[in-house]
């Protein structure tokens, strides 16, 4: 069965967020851009998959909908070890406009299943997984923090309060993964470096969707104030400060 | 005739023996990858002849010293003998050079005086290893094969000496006994001492004694000759060809992986293309010997397990597994193994089924994440051997093939990838430390971008490095300089948030991929401001820009703070007022990769002597320093399991001088020997500054 793991192209978690046009578009100058960490775990685990001799996974597909900017973060996940990727040429703009975009393309393909992170690290909307699987007409599973193939057999797990929730599934599905999918992210080898340039990396059109949605303005996080020290000794300063300042007691 | 003939037939029987297991070594070198090694002779030869012929750094230990030169020099004058037993054998004749008269009399007794001397270093260094046990023979590695080999050495070396002796003490008494018509040389200035022994017994017992410590003494020596080459003791014959082939380059500096190269331009540039055959297989570092170089392999065969690499080592002193000399024999008994398999045509049936076995059946990961990569072995070897050549070329296979890195080091890496920087911090902070201070000090930074657009090209470029620009305490060291600097009215410029990891970390890490990354992009950024000249407090930058950015043409003349602040000083520009220090005793701790990797042991110092203090020197200081622990991305990750951590031996190392204030000129020894003072509870009555600061606060700016 073949595994498509969808890649986010998000910037670096230091970077210094800023934005133009009257604080209404991200400013991405000079911001460096990583694989969205939900979708890095997602992809380690379809390689253990992949990698499984009991698994019926075969091949792992990753596809994004991104602009030509967007090819160094998919060579690296083809040098993790995804097979083939595919690209949308676009520039993505909210979550309804790729979960269309991704299925535009996805209908196409013989899905074994789809694999989301359940929230991206740029703008945390939490709502792609479920458009696409809505868009395919697939069911999904969300907060998925497990999956097994054994042949031709899956099973997701689920953390649940207190405990775990395991969930056997047909295919295919979308499965929206939650971080313990994987323990770490798998770090790229020299090999898988020098294989990932050979690898395909298909661009795809797909017609544009309705722009549902615009951005008004975003606001940046109060500076965090000074941090105060107090000395061990002076335990009734850090109760006064405590209670008339923080006003936490 | 007759024993000639039999003489002649041992001789040339033990001599093809001897020269099949040589030729056989020879192969087995050459398993290794092939390495041009042709450059600077005469220094090649200088370092033959002193650290080989000499036994230089044998001198670091004096009493082993002394006792080796006796049994070395026994060994070449003694074997001048062995020319006339030689041709006594071959010829039949008895004692051939006698008619040179009193002169071979005078040479014998010389020769029986340097016996006596192998014979009491030999027995000196049987007391040491068995008696007194002295720690570097007994460890874990010192199993029973090399422990008894080196006896069987030491008491074969004693056996072909008293034979000497006795076959000389015999013969004297021959001499005198008109019935055995020996030739008359008198007798010898030991032999003398022990005849005797021997003087009451008839001339045939005496012939027979003499006549059997003569064969016992050739046939010794020939079987001898045939045992060293599967013995430690190859070292004899080795370490010649082996230091002269030795590295000339710093210490600190790691050899470059073309074929990375090729990989990272692939990346960087974006219509770079394959000249060669794309399709070559490499490996990348070492998973078997055949992956490391034939000169490594001549280390492994160069070895005589003595210990001294290992006994200096940081991670071996407190507890870790590590120990280079079990990397040099483990890389031998390797290669044997491989050799043994591979030459071997008879065993290929049953055998071919079993692979050969990696370095990594030999190794565990755990040895080698344990290295600091402080030089302490490759300096304290006696024949330059380079277990650490042999520890990275495997760290490397681990990183590049296997992705196998500690996890706390795969995070370093990708911050470094993501952020420029060890530790996840926005490179666009990189100024944050100067701005407060610009503002409070009255003090300007100036960055390279904006007097570039200015058209003005600074003297210097201040390299502030991560721990700079990111570390708090560090920061007040980076701080004490730029205000040294500016005192000083120098021209510099530093790159603010264009500055990135200069990869010294990745590099030790075995992340050759991204060191070339950040190496090409830096050098790229410095070309494009035409830099010369570069100043930096960080001992790790300065040999990385000094040594191992050549390697991409990148060529800077690379300053550490530590020199330019003794030029300043000598040349009178930096007048010392304050006498804050006067009353403190102040030691100073070498840091690895200003020290043994680049041999400055000096300028820290004379800064230090024009400030009005007392200098008290730690136990093991300059070359024989103890790493503070964080070298070779140690910093960016847990210790591995030992008895105690690096840096609270050499904290306390330091304590012991009763110092008040511990000196370093490195943001890894800082951070370490501050964490050090704490875990010691001496926060209150010891202080840790940088050379800088001690300068900034005399200068009293």
């Amino acid at each position: 069965m073949r595994v498509f793991v969808c890649l986010g192209n998000v910037p670096d978690t230091t970077t210094k967020v800023k934005f133009t046009e009257n604080n209404s578009v991200f400013d991405n100058t000079g911001v460096q851009w990583v694989i969205n960490p939900w979708d890095e775990l997602a992809l380690t685990r379809a390689m253990e998959l992949k990698e499984d001799s009991g698994s019926s996974v075969e091949k792992v597909t990753v596809i994004t909908v991104g602009t030509k900017s967007a090819e160094p973060t998919i060579r690296k996940a083809l040098a993790i070890g995804a097979d083939d990727a595919i690209r949308i040429n676009a520039e993505p703009t909210d979550a309804y406009d790729v979960a269309a975009k991704l299925a535009g393309v996805l209908k196409n393909e013989d899905i074994g299943f789809v694999m989301c992170g359940i929230e991206s690290c740029d703008y945390n909307g939490s709502a792609v997984g479920g458009m696409l699987s809505e868009f395919l007409n697939l069911p999904s599973v969300s907060s998925v923090s497990g999956i097994e193939v054994k042949g031709e057999k899956v099973s997701v797990s689920r953390t649940i309060d207190g405990g775990k929730e395991i969930i056997s599934i047909d295919t295919p599905f979308v499965a929206i993964v939650q971080k313990g999918i994987s323990i770490e992210p798998r770090i790229p080898a020299m090999r898988g470096i020098m294989m990932a340039r050979k690898k395909p990396l298909n661009v795809v059109e797909v017609p544009d969707t309705e722009v549902l949605t615009s951005h008004k303005s975003f606001e940046l996080p109060q500076p965090k104030p000074p941090c105060k020290i107090v000395n061990p000794e002076n335990v009734k300063e850090l109760f006064d400060l405590l209670q008339n300042e923080a006003k936490v007691l | 005739m007759f024993t000639s003939i039999i003489f002649i037939l041992i001789l040339s029987g033990a001599t093809i023996i001897f020269y099949r297991k040589v030729r056989k070594i020879r192969r087995s070198i050459n398993l290794g990858k092939d390495i041009e090694i042709t450059d600077n002779k005469p220094l090649r030869w200088r370092r033959v002849l002193f650290i080989a012929i000499g036994q230089k750094k044998m001198l670091q230990r004096p009493v082993a010293a002394l006792m080796h030169i006796f049994v070395y020099v026994g060994f070449i004058i003694v074997n001048m003998e062995m020319f006339e037993i030689l041709i006594d054998g071959i010829s039949g004749s008895h004692r051939l050079f006698s008619f040179y008269g009193k002169a071979y009399g005078i040479m014998l007794s010389i020769f029986e005086i340097i016996t006596l001397t192998v014979m009491l270093g030999c027995m000196v260094f049987l007391v040491r290893r068995n008696l007194i046990k002295v720690n570097r023979f007994w460890s874990k590695e010192m199993t029973k094969w090399p422990r008894s080999d080196a006896n069987i050495i030491l008491i074969t070396e004693l056996l072909l000496m008293s034979a000497i002796l006795i076959m000389n003490a015999t013969d004297g008494i021959l001499q005198t006994r008109p019935d055995a018509h020996y030739t008359q040389v008198g007798s010898f200035i030991i032999s003398g001492i022990i005849q005797p022994i021997f003087s009451g017994l008839p001339s045939s017992s005496l012939i027979i004694i003499e006549r059997f410590c003569w064969w016992f003494h050739i046939v010794g020596v020939l079987v001898f000759l045939n045992y060293i080459p599967y013995s430690k003791h190859f070292h004899v014959f080795l370490s010649f060809p082996n230091v002269y082939y030795s590295k000339l380059r710093p210490a600190g500096e790691m050899v470059n992986m073309p074929s990375i190269t090729k990989e990272v331009k692939f990346m960087l540039e974006e219509n770079y293309s394959d000249q060669d055959d794309d399709n070559e297989v490499v490996t990348f570092g070492a998973k078997t010997v055949r992956d490391l170089t034939w000169k490594h392999l001549m280390d492994a065969y160069s070895c005589t397990e003595c210990g001294r690499c290992t006994s200096s080592c940081p991670a071996n002193i407190t507890g870790k597994k590590l120990s280079p000399r079990k990397i040099v024999m483990d890389t031998r008994d390797n290669l044997e193994e491989v050799a043994d398999k591979l030459f071997n045509k008879k065993s290929s049936g049953k055998d071919d089924k079993k692979n050969t076995r990696s370095l990594f059946d030999f190794i565990s990961a755990e040895e080698l994440w344990a290295c600091t990569t402080c030089n302490a072995c490759t300096y304290e070897c006696p024949v330059n051997i380079d277990p650490l050549a042999i520890i990275l070329e495997m760290r490397r296979y681990l990183v590049l093939e296997e992705s196998a890195a500690p996890g706390p080091l795969n995070n370093t890496f990708s911050n470094i990838e993501n952020n420029g920087a060890p530790w996840q911090f926005s490179q666009e902070d990189r100024m944050e430390w100067a701005k407060e201070f610009m503002e409070k000090q009255k003090i300007d930074v100036p960055v390279m971008a904006d007097l570039f657009a200015k058209n003005e090209k600074p003297e210097y470029l201040f390299w502030v490095g991560s721990s700079g620009a990111f570390d708090d305490r560090y920061k007040n060291v980076v701080k004490a300089f730029v205000k040294i600097l500016t005192h000083l009215g120098v021209s510099y410029a530093v790159l603010g948030t264009e500055e990135s990891s200069t990869g010294d970390v990745a590099r030790r890490a075995g992340n050759e991929m991204l060191f070339q990354m950040q190496a090409m992009m830096n050098i790229e950024l410095l070309n494009g401001y035409e830099v010369k000249k570069i100043l930096t407090c960080d001992p790790h930058a300065f040999n990385t820009f000094k040594n191992e950015y050549p390697q991409y043409d990148g060529n800077y003349q690379v300053i550490h703070h530590t020199q330019f602040l003794k030029d300043q000083i000598e040349a009178g520009n930096l007048k010392v007022k304050s006498l804050i220090f006067n009353k403190k005793i102040i030691t100073y701790h070498d840091p690895c990769y200003l020290g043994r990797a680049n041999g400055e042991y000096d300028a820290p110092r004379r800064v230090l002597n024009f400030i009005p203090s007392e200098k008290k020197e730690m136990k093991r200081n300059k070359s024989n320093a103890l790493c503070c622990g964080a070298g070779g991305g140690q910093m960016f990750k847990e210790a591995e399991k030992g008895d105690k951590e690096i840096f609270i031996e050499r904290t306390e190392e330091a304590l012991e001088t009763g110092a008040d204030i511990i000196v370093t000129a490195c943001p890894y020894c800082m951070a370490m020997i501050t964490d050090g003072i704490k875990y010691k509870d001496k926060v209150e009555d010891v202080k840790n500054y940088d050379i800088a600061e001690i300068v900034s606060l005399s200068l009293e700016i």
